[in-house]
């Protein structure tokens, strides 16, 4: 058994890479493989907006990532400047930045790109999608 | 420790993928893995000289590369088939890089242990 | 040995291109899924991947109706583009 490390760098909606990534990591928690984390860089930080709104006939995206959080634990992790930069906070990036709102709650986290670094370092495989 | 290849393939300023790439080497490197560059078409961009990134709302994280030697990374590679696609010579970019043949590059892809393309 | 992996077609993106310079037709495999599966139904792209190694996303080709235009390219589920991602030495995701 295996070790992955997924990387996600492009936005819940209007591209495709995000589900593929969802489904590649399902795929390799079914088959009995590991995965240190999902690391949500550059537009994949999009993913972690909990104000993300789909209409309820369709696939909701950021749910599903938070069920495969409570299934298996794995944890979902955001490089914190890149979505600062895209308007994702958490309550303590709102505070830290004098706002009033934040989107960003757990299940999902904030983090460095050190913890990407240090993910691939841990993993047998990096995945980017 | 891992071996780290950061690729850029796309131009630097119109998108936010080159400056989040060099972003991900430089912390790399500060993380102590062994970071390698290598720019293809027209990530190849990025090298010019002479560029005001500010002048069109963008941060000048093209400066960031003179430091490049100062984090450890010494392996920078750039396209041979790239230069000639855009007419470019090596006294047109701003640090030096080892101008490479799409097998060298391969051969490089082939040592790293991961490979990151932005 | 190396997994390349193809999300976007080349009318948008660079990717296949770009990787089809690097890729070694003996040792790697590429992997195209979403839109990029689209362009195997053009004779001049399948042309220059003759030699390579070729899977497809079999989600991402039904989803887009192209079982079968594309019944002599092997597609793989996400589990076996899982055990393809182990098989190879490192995944290069353009």
């Amino acid at each position: 058994m295996s070790k992955f490390i997924i990387q996600v760098n492009s936005a819940p909606y209007g591209n495709g890479a995000s589900f593929n990534a969802y489904q590649f990591a399902k795929a390799a928690l079914a088959s009995g493989h590991t995965i240190d984390k999902v690391f949500f860089y550059q537009d994949g930080v999009l993913n972690t907006n909990h104000l993300n709104s789909p209409a309820s006939d369709e696939f909701d995206l950021k749910q599903a990532w938070i069920e495969l959080h409570q299934q298996y634990n794995i944890a979902l992790v955001n490089c914190v400047s890149a979505a600062l930069r895209r308007g994702v906070l958490s309550e303590v990036e709102a505070g830290e930045n004098q706002v009033q709102h934040w989107n960003m709650q757990p299940p999902f986290t904030m983090g460095g790109l050190g913890e990407l670094v240090s993910g691939i370092e841990k993993s047998d495989k990096l995945i980017c999608f | 420790m891992k071996k780290l290849c950061i690729v850029f393939k796309q131009a630097p300023h119109g998108t936010a993928h080159g400056r989040e790439g060099l972003d991900f080497a430089l912390l790399s490197a500060s993380f102590e893995q062994e970071v390698s560059l290598v720019f293809t078409g027209e990530g190849l961009l990025t090298l010019l000289k002479e560029q005001d990134p500010e002048s069109i709302g963008c941060k000048d994280y093209i400066s960031t590369l003179g430091a490049l030697g100062l984090y450890d990374i010494d392996t920078v590679l750039v396209c041979q088939e790239s230069m000639h696609e855009f007419n470019l010579q090596q006294n047109d970019l701003r640090i030096p890089a080892l101008v490479s043949s799409a097998e060298e590059i391969a051969a490089h892809f082939d040592h790293v242990d991961e490979v990151m393309v932005f | 040995m190396i997994l390349h992996l193809i999300k976007d077609t080349p009318a948008n993106s660079s990717a296949l291109n770009t990787c089809l310079r690097y890729a070694r037709k003996q040792t790697d495999c590429i992997l195209l899924s979403g839109n990029a599966v689209n362009c195997l139904l053009q004779a001049e792209v399948l042309a220059h991947l003759a030699d390579y190694k070729i899977y497809v996303s079999q989600e991402d080709v039904a989803a887009r109706g192209l079982t079968r235009f594309l019944k002599q390219i092997e597609q793989v589920n996400y589990s076996e583009f899982v055990a393809l991602s182990l098989k190879y030495d490192k995944v290069i995701s353009w």
